[in-house]
């Protein structure tokens, strides 16, 4: 290239092309912005764009940006940080807390300022957790231990129990044991006695169960076995780590039957059968109810590897889908197998080791302790001390009305002690009668002086006290005396009973609810109740009187209530497997006997061979059960509205019931609520319409000078008038902060550079002159404020949705302020506040609408315009002034002092009617080319008249409203003008555009 | 129909599923059943000569109910896994998945037109899902129901609920109501006469009633079986003459409709009886059970 360019010879300057020009033009721009930013100083350097302007946000988010040196530190502002992470530079897990981004003496603040629970409310030990952790964590970084790194949370525990496990202790719970409900279901706790037994079987005849015999044991099973079965599942909330001795050879915590868990049991019972003396296991298996119910997991499909295992997958359908017997023989067993080879020589004593004999008394054997003999009048009822008298009849008549005694202390002294006594008890008497024996004054106690006088207040008050306590009683202690059943739980839970339960819990009291509880129950205290209740005692073990006696005791307590006792400290002697066997078949033979279906078949089963399979069990219970209750359903009909989808009613073939209709409000917000509030605003849509008609009746219809001008001038020349709406705002000012000499002045020369709004001033000056009040409404225009709404009619003629609206908006508030709503209310004080709620409704209204800016412009513009009309007009406006600038600060306040300002005389009842003079005169002069338009409104407001009236005469409460509305609406047409007047502005200036 | 025309005799039975089956169903002619279970499949037998035509596996879960449309031509399924399931009879595969019920789909049912998808669920809510379009979305979601919705009946303008909390809810759409009969007690399953003019609806205190659907009247109540923690079946036969329902005892009891008197009873299945359902015309019955099989019974 170079060497051509050699060759060639260049006559004159070359012509840059166009976008070399502006690309060399921004270079350059930005080459300058950037030397500046160099040379300026920080405060001074400002962000320019590539055109080498400055940085513009917009006036609400920050004005010009002014570089980064009092914004952010980087040149992007805040960014997000980004998360970036490839192989060789692995991210890392940044946690971010506030400290980061502290100074160090907001740090050092901050530090101060954590709060914690202290010690002492401390349920959840967390406290204590993290104090006990803190301080391992200083104590590692002292002497660095063995394994690096932070302390593991589980590690550390408290250092001391936590309130919350404090209290449980207290009440009884030990670690360990689940913090459960009461459950209700009979089949749970059938269930839960078929384990009891099963355990008790397996303690007896297991020797690699050792802790069998006790629930943690179970728990902990349970753990390492992550099964979810429901009674372990409310036992989850509290791990103990209970040591299970290991007796396999297997590797520390592998577990052979982690997911076969079934194969666990068959092992347990193989290992029993060989070597259990007499064992029953062959039932346990066989029977479902007897199996461990944590290894019931829907048969054959187990669920996707990354499915939880959760209730859902338990088989609730009990099986009846039975396996086939599949042995895994696991080689690795060398306990068995030695087992196997060392049966020979064990067998003499089965259960030993060679070399081991078997203690007489095993270490694992319960220690029992006889509860407390209970004394034989006992009754487990307890009385409430409450007001001795409470029990004696108040239908009783008490003594006779006997005249009080004529000395008039002595009939204080009596009153007095009467009261006392009826408060106190007859303790109180009886301690009276003796410290005053001497006492002469007191003889009326023992029946002297006055005795009948003082019989007879005594029981009057008592009669009294009576019928406190009672409703205290009725109010508090009944619930509680009684048994609290599903239904009170769920009234006291606020639930909504059902239908049958709420009618017949009465009746299902004594019979099902009894049987629960005792099952509930059963392990601590018992019911007595129902002890009454008890059939004839049937014999169903006579073949073994032993055992008919226990079985008798056994009934007794279960039905006399008191601590579970004599029964299991008796018959000590057997074993804690054959204790929880018979006491499983005296539950079923009591449970028979109290549904009075002991037939002789259930009898002879369960003496011979006590073969109560699960099924027939529970059923028979719970048919039985069922049957006990007398059942009386009443199909109960509500009807609600209910509304399909239009897609629905499309895809049904159908039409869609409320097609075209608004969507409806939400159900569970009270359907009542919100058809009072649609019909009201139907209502008050109407009513707006009256209201405006009476308006206008009152007066000739009087649109407000500006904005019918305007839009007359709009009709006329569409270009022009929006130059005035630019320069306005100058005008306002001026009307505002200069006198009024200098306002002409000052306005004259817009009104030369345009010369339209010109002839258009001078036609309002003029026609206000020929409407010869002028002066008048002048004076009455200093006196009163120019009201500054539109009458209704401009309103109507725009467009009728947004009134609607704001009548909507009205009618609701309204009804929320249902109380003001006084039929005969007139135009009295009262009105102010209401005026002002209603003025906020509409205040609310605006900003929703966002039209601030808008309105604020719309008023201006007026004021400006008021002000070019001449003098008096300024001074008016000048006043108005500050009153405008109050305007937009505060609107409730804004009301009342235009309304203040609108009557100087403090006649509120005038207040209207002078208004509408007023505005009536106002319009005469005011009004000026709008004369035609005028006089339309004027034969609708006629036309109308018929139907305000006749909504006048429709009720006193109508009327009343109408009233209100009345009154109402100024202030809410005190806005919409406005908004509307802007709203036609911009929409000129879209025009425009 | 007299008593000894019930179907009582057991004619073939349908084994395949392995475990529970939980609904059976015939179709619309009587000709075809279905049948879903905890296995997760739904199967689709030929009841009359006892074969087993075709599975449909998909499902994560267990299904619980099945239906087919009218025209034999689709199905819907839903389960455990709390979708509803668009099935394509003759390919066997999936055409469409709704998920958004919060809890297990216990009832699914095609509207007459095949349309609409109703399903009932756990969650408390009725879900409608549109089969025409590719919406996987719900098109009505009725969640007045305060508990688990388990069975659904549709009329041509009605959608029927029946819930554990004791309600039958009728969804009108052409009127646009809601009616809600309260029985009391938790509704398992319901089943409409073939009149249109009863419900049936099975509930958990081991009654059947028998409602009205005009006024709600309760007209008759039907005991004997053992109801009390299943979702069982109840129909009626083709005829309404006769009320039949399963048990947790494995039997099948037969009322007669009028006088609510036990007819009949027959020892059906080893396990809980989940499903009976009657042959729209002919005197035939199938019912599933518990114990994996589903047995048709003729007279």
């Amino acid at each position: 290239m170079d060497s051509d360019e050699e060759d060639f010879v260049f006559y004159g300057t070359p012509i840059a092309r166009e976008d070399d020009v502006t690309t060399s033009r921004k270079k350059k721009s930005v080459a300058e912005a950037s030397g500046q930013l160099r040379t300026l100083a920080p405060w001074k350097q400002e962000v320019r764009d590539e055109e080498g302007r400055r940085r513009f946000h917009g006036a609400f988010s920050g004005g010009y940006s002014a570089g980064y040196y009092n914004t952010v530190g980087s040149k992007e502002g805040w960014t997000p940080q980004t998360f970036v992470s490839s192989r060789k530079n692995r991210a890392e897990v940044k946690q971010q807390d506030i400290l980061n981004f502290l100074d160090e003496d907001e740090r050092a603040e901050m530090e101060g300022q954590s709060l914690g629970t202290s010690s002492q409310f401390d349920t959840f030990g967390l406290t204590a957790a993290d104090h006990a952790r803190k301080h391992a964590e200083k104590e590692q970084q002292k002497r660095p231990s063995a394994i690096p790194g932070p302390v593991p949370d589980e590690l550390v525990l408290p250092a001391t129990d936590s309130i919350g496990v404090k209290l449980l202790l207290k009440m009884g719970w030990r670690h360990g044991r689940s913090i459960k409900d009461s459950h209700a279901d009979v089949a749970y706790d059938a269930r839960r006695e078929g384990r009891k037994a099963f355990l008790a079987f397996s303690a007896n005849d297991a020797k690699t169960q050792l802790a069998d015999s006790d629930p943690i044991h179970d728990n902990s099973e349970n753990y390492s076995e992550q099964h979810a079965s429901d009674d372990v599942r409310s036992s989850q909330n509290t791990p103990v780590y209970v040591l299970n001795p290991k007796q396999d050879m297997h590797g520390l915590g592998f577990d052979p039957f982690k997911h076969a868990p079934e194969f666990r049991e068959k092992k347990r019972s193989r290992v029993s059968d060989n070597r259990g003396p007499g064992n029953k296991s062959s039932l346990l298996l066989k029977n479902s109810l007897f199996g461990l119910k944590s290894g019931k997991a829907a048969p054959g499909f187990g669920i996707g590897a990354l499915e939880d295992f959760d209730a859902e997958d338990e088989d609730v359908y009990g099986s009846g889908y039975d396996f086939e017997e599949t042995y895994v023989e696991d080689i690795d067993e060398p306990t068995k197998l030695i087992m196997d080879s060392k049966q020979t020589s064990v067998r003499k004593e089965p259960g030993a080791l060679s070399g081991f004999r078997l203690a007489s008394n095993s270490d694992y054997q319960l220690e029992r302790f006889d509860p407390p003999v209970v004394p034989k009048d006992f009754v487990p009822q307890h009385k409430f001390s409450g007001p001795p008298e409470t029990s004696y009849k108040l239908g009783d008549p008490g003594p006779p009305e006997v005249p009080p005694p004529q000395d008039n202390n002595l009939k204080v002294l009596i009153d007095g002690v009467a009261t006392l006594v009826a408060r106190c008890g007859k303790l109180f008497e009886d301690l009276s009668r003796e410290k005053n024996q001497s006492n002469p004054m007191f003889s009326f106690l023992v029946g002297g002086n006055g005795h009948e006088y003082y019989a007879r207040k005594l029981w009057e008050e008592q009669q009294k006290r009576g019928d406190q306590t009672k409703l205290q009683l009725d109010g508090k202690l009944s619930p509680r005396t009684q048994k609290m059943t599903a239904e009170g739980r769920g009234k006291l839970l606020g639930e909504r009973p059902l239908e049958r339960s709420s009618k017949d819990s009465s009746t299902s009291i004594s019979s099902t609810d009894a049987i629960h509880l005792q099952y509930n129950l059963s392990d601590t205290f018992t019911d007595p109740s129902s002890y009454s209740e008890m059939p004839v005692v049937a014999k169903p073990f006579i073949n073994d009187a032993a055992k008919q006696e226990r079985f008798e005791q056994f009934l007794h307590d279960k039905y006399q209530g008191g601590l579970r006792s004599t029964e299991s400290g008796r018959a000590s002697h057997m074993s804690e497997a054959a204790r929880a066997l018979e006491r499983l078949d005296f539950e079923v033979a009591a449970e028979a006997i109290k549904k009075g279906k002991w037939s002789k078949e259930i009898s002879t089963s369960l003496t011979g061979g006590m073969e109560f399979t699960s099924g027939g069990f529970v059923q028979a219970k719970d048919t039985q059960a069922e049957d006990a209750i007398p059942k009386e359903v009443h199909v109960k009909r509500t009807e609600y509205q209910w509304r399909p989808s239009p897609i629905l009613c499309k895809r049904f073939d159908l039409i869609d019931p409320y097609m075209g209709k608004p969507p409806p409000a939400p159900r569970s917000k009270s359907k009542i609520e919100t058809l009072i509030f649609t019909s009201d605003s139907v209502k008050a849509t109407k009513e707006e319409e009256t209201i405006i008609v009476k308006r206008d009746s009152y007066h000739i219809p009087q649109p407000e000078p500006q904005g019918i001008s305007k839009d007359v001038a709009d009709d006329e020349s569409g270009g022009e008038v929006e130059v005035e709406n630019v320069e306005r705002p100058v005008d306002l000012y001026k009307a505002i902060f200069s006198d009024d000499s200098d306002d002409e002045e000052d306005i004259s020369t817009p009104n030369e550079v345009n010369p339209e709004k010109k002839v258009e001033a001078a036609n309002t000056t003029l026609n206000r002159l020929i409407a010869g009040d002028f002066l008048e409404s002048l004076g009455k225009e200093l006196g009163l404020e120019v009201p500054p709404e539109l009458p209704s009619s401009t309103n109507k003629t725009m467009n009728s949705a947004p009134p609607k609206e704001i009548a909507n908006a009205n009618s609701r508030i309204y009804n929320t302020y249902p109380v003001e709503e006084k039929p005969s209310s007139t135009l009295n004080v009262p009105h102010a506040s209401r005026e002002i709620v209603q003025d906020r409704t509409s205040e609310r209204k605006e900003t929703v609408n966002g039209n601030l800016m808008g309105s604020s412009a719309g008023s201006n513009s007026k004021y400006a315009e008021t002000a070019s009309l001449g003098n008096h007009v300024d001074r008016n406006s000048s006043e108005k002034g500050p009153l405008l600038d109050r305007k937009f600060k505060t609107p409730s306040r804004r009301h009342r002092s235009s309304s203040s300002s609108s009557s100087s005389e403090d006649e509120s009842s005038r207040k209207r009617s002078r208004r509408h003079r007023h505005r009536h005169r106002h319009s005469d002069s005011d009004s000026d080319s709008s004369g035609d338009q005028r006089d339309r409104y004027h034969s609708r407001s006629k036309g109308k008249k018929k139907g305000s009236s006749r909504e006048k005469s429709s009720s006193s409460r109508s009327h009343s409203k109408h009233k209100r509305r009345s009154r109402d609406s100024p202030s809410r047409y005190d806005y919409s003008p406005e908004k509307e007047r802007s709203e036609t502005k911009r929409d000129k200036h879209r025009r425009r555009e | 129909m007299s008593v000894s025309d019930l179907p009582k005799k057991e004619g073939n039975v349908l084994k395949g599923h392995e475990g529970a089956v939980l609904a059976a169903r015939f179709n619309k002619d009587g000709n075809y059943c279905l049948s879903c279970g905890k296995d997760r499949t739904i199967r689709l037998w030929n009841p009359h000569r006892g074969i087993h035509i075709k599975t449909y596996k998909s499902h994560g879960r267990e299904v619980r109910d099945v239906h087919v449309t009218s025209d034999n031509s689709k199905l819907c399924s839903g389960g455990g896994d709390r979708q509803i399931f668009y099935w394509d009879v003759a390919s066997g595969r999936v055409i469409r998945k709704f998920r958004g019920h919060d809890g297990g789909v216990n009832a699914v049912k095609f509207n007459e037109y095949a349309s609409v998808v109703v399903s009932a669920g756990y969650d408390q809510s009725l879900r409608a899902w549109d089969c025409r379009s590719h919406s996987t979305e719900p098109i009505q979601i009725i969640d007045s129901f305060t508990d688990s919705v388990m069975s659904i009946c549709l009329t041509k303008t009605e959608i029927i609920g029946g819930s554990v909390d004791g309600t039958v809810r009728t969804f009108d759409i052409r009127m646009g109501r809601e009616l809600s009969d309260d029985l009391g007690q938790p509704v398992n399953c319901i089943s409409m006469s073939n009149d249109g003019n009863c419900i049936l609806a099975s509930c958990l205190d081991s009654t059947i009633r028998l409602l009205d659907r005009t006024s709600a009247e309760l007209l008759q109540e039907y005991k004997g079986h053992t109801c009390k923690s299943y979702k069982l079946d109840c129909c009626l036969t083709n005829s309404d003459a006769h009320v039949i329902g399963g048990s947790e005892d494995g039997s099948i009891f037969f009322w007669d409709l009028v006088d609510a008197s036990v007819v009949s009873s027959i020892r059906a299945h080893l396990s809980v009886v989940t499903s009976v359902s009657y042959h729209p015309k002919d005197n035939c019955m199938i019912s599933s059970s518990v114990d994996g099989t589903i047995k048709v019974w003729k007279t």
